[in-house]
């Protein structure tokens, strides 16, 4: 029997706008528009994109033991995983990590917000709120915690690009309080009319959001988290904003071009069944200041730190826009031929380019006059040596050779962290 | 992503199974690639040609088409010598998706033997094997 699809509430709206649809995970997704996926990650470059990304889980955390179960299970240490000086969670934070299992590998990752006291919220992927449920209630013992997976409840999408705040300005009610104070990885509001904080951010027909400065692009944005039953109106209320602003819907084309290029993983491509450690994202992992042991224990710490061939993964940038097609004959060679590991991603951001020895990007604030990015191969690769930023190996697939070099950055002049008031001051200049 | 009645396959050329046109100039052919491909890869943002003089034969790979999405090789529908290539690919990859059969055409053939675009199909043709596919 051939397993149905499963149709998120933006489906006809992405059928209506032309896009093209594709199979992903167990959701008939857009893959691009008819702009193109050239334009639609150029517009989250230097002005803004929407995804819809209500196929993703989210799996509610509430109870007196939640913190520490969720201490024990996602790889961030929840005392101390805010800002520079590492404070502990609190409401109106979120934070990045992974959950593995006993043997250090991924079961998915994740960000985990802290609602309020006790009441913690955790977004996964797309078909894996059910498994996170399940792996909390398997290490719930006797706490006092309830887990519910809301996946087919909460509607979400994401709004990224410089011109985000601008645009959500034109819907937001006070605005210029929802945008006070609102850091990368904080969130204010409620999706929920029953709660208290839903009075936080609404819009301005009074529909209730949640509203985060976080993302999977790179850019500055905001992911919001709405009830199903608003995610269209919401999504066309925020269409028809950013009209002015060169807003586009983006596909899942885009967003893997854009997050690559960010050095953020995709989960079970990047990240998977291999233990969680020696890769890019040391941030996720609750490292000490030298970093030479954890400062907690965790649901696979032990497998993490006793790895008897460990692999390592590492970001890359090519030469030009040249990909090769990733599989597993898709293999990574040293200088002198021999194969060291395999080729994880493999994308293109065509908004980046090399000048002389720099690499710019089309929103790089210091590009040369004339600049026009060709577009660079860019991905992840996972391999048995210990490699050092500016190696340079090659990767092959059965139609060609790419060099490539091993890099701890791809995109320059990423938006992401750029104050809000800075980004809308910014861009009022430009309008 | 185009229906099939909305694919645009003109009457004046041949295609082969792999989607790539081919059209009689003269005594010439020209190459590209049809509008169903183009379609199927969304934005191409590269396109490897080869140089004047090489020769193929019919069905060999003389060209790969990068998308955004995938990396493809396209075989010369009739096999010949290679006598013009279109330069305007290395700056504008994009004519192949704007107007596939004109602008974005490939390369120039002096065919070996004329007789082979015989063997590929005619819009008709090419538009039933579609339909058949779907």
């Amino acid at each position: 029997m051939q397993k149905e699809t499963k149709k998120t509430p933006l489906y006809d709206w992405h059928v209506a706008h032309g896009a093209n649809m594709v199979s992903f995970g167990e959701y008939e997704m857009p893959l691009w528009y008819p702009a193109g996926a050239k334009k639609e990650h150029l517009a989250v470059l230097t002005k803004a994109g929407i995804f819809d990304t209500s196929h993703m889980a989210l799996v509610m955390v509430i109870g007196p033991d939640a913190f520490e179960l969720l201490q024990l299970c996602l790889t961030k240490d929840l005392y101390a995983c805010v800002g520079k000086d590492k404070s502990p969670l609190v409401p109106g934070r979120c934070v990045y990590g992974a959950f593995l299992n006993e043997s250090g590998k991924v079961i998915d990752d994740a960000i985990l917000y802290q609602l309020e006291h006790n009441t913690y919220m955790t977004v996964v992927n797309a078909g894996l709120g059910g498994e996170v449920a399940r792996h909390l209630m398997a290490y719930r013992d006797r706490r006092n915690v309830e887990i519910n997976d809301l996946t087919d409840k909460i509607g979400k999408m994401d709004i990224q690009g410089p011109m985000a705040a601008r645009i959500l300005m034109k819907i937001l009610v006070d605005h210029e309080e929802v945008f006070k104070d609102m850091l990368y990885f904080t969130f204010k509001g409620h999706f929920d009319e029953a709660s208290p904080l839903a009075d936080k951010v609404r819009l301005i027909d009074g529909t209730p959001l949640l509203l985060s400065r976080t993302g999977y692009t790179g850019e500055f944005g905001f992911e919001i988290f709405v009830d199903q039953f608003h995610l269209v109106k919401v999504w066309e209320m925020i269409f028809d904003a950013g009209q002015d602003f060169g807003l586009l819907p983006c596909g899942l084309a885009v967003r893997d071009s854009l997050r690559a290029s960010a050095v953020l993983p995709l989960s079970h491509q990047d990240i998977g069944p291999w233990p969680f450690i020696n890769h890019p994202w040391p941030f996720a992992l609750p490292f000490n200041p030298d970093g030479t042991d954890f400062t907690k224990k965790f649901i696979g710490n032990e497998a993490l730190k006793d790895i008897d061939k460990p692999e390592y993964t590492y970001a890359f940038t090519g030469y030009d826009l040249r990909k090769v097609s990733v599989c597993d004959q898709t293999i990574v060679l040293d200088s002198e031929g021999n194969k060291i590991g395999l080729v994880l991603t493999c994308v293109c951001d065509i908004g980046i380019g090399r000048h002389g020895d720099r690499i710019y990007s089309i929103s790089s604030p210091d590009k040369p006059e004339n600049f026009k990015p060709h577009g660079l191969s860019c991905g992840f690769v996972k391999v048995k040596s210990k490699l050092d930023p500016g190696q340079v190996v090659e990767l092959k697939d059965e139609r060609r050779k790419i060099k490539v070099m091993i890099v701890s950055d791809i995109r320059p002049d990423r938006t992401a962290l750029c104050p809000i008031e800075e980004i809308i001051e910014q861009k009022e200049k430009r309008l | 992503m185009k229906e099939i009645n909305e694919l645009n396959l003109p009457g004046d050329i041949r295609y082969a199974e792999d989607h790539e046109w081919a059209r009689l100039e003269g005594d010439r052919i020209r190459v590209g690639l049809d509008d169903y491909a183009q379609d199927q890869l969304g934005d191409i943002v590269f396109v490897e040609l080869p140089q004047i003089g090489d020769t193929f034969e019919k069905g060999k790979e003389f060209a790969t088409v990068e998308s955004v999405k995938a990396v493809v090789e396209c075989y010369l529908p009739v096999g010949g010598e290679i006598i013009a290539v279109n330069t305007a690919l290395e700056e504008s990859p994009e004519l192949v998706n704007k107007n596939p059969y004109n602008d974005g055409w490939f390369v120039d053939v002096n065919p070996s033997d004329p007789s082979e675009m015989d063997d590929l199909m005619t819009n008709a043709e090419c538009l039933e094997k579609l339909k058949g596919a779907d």
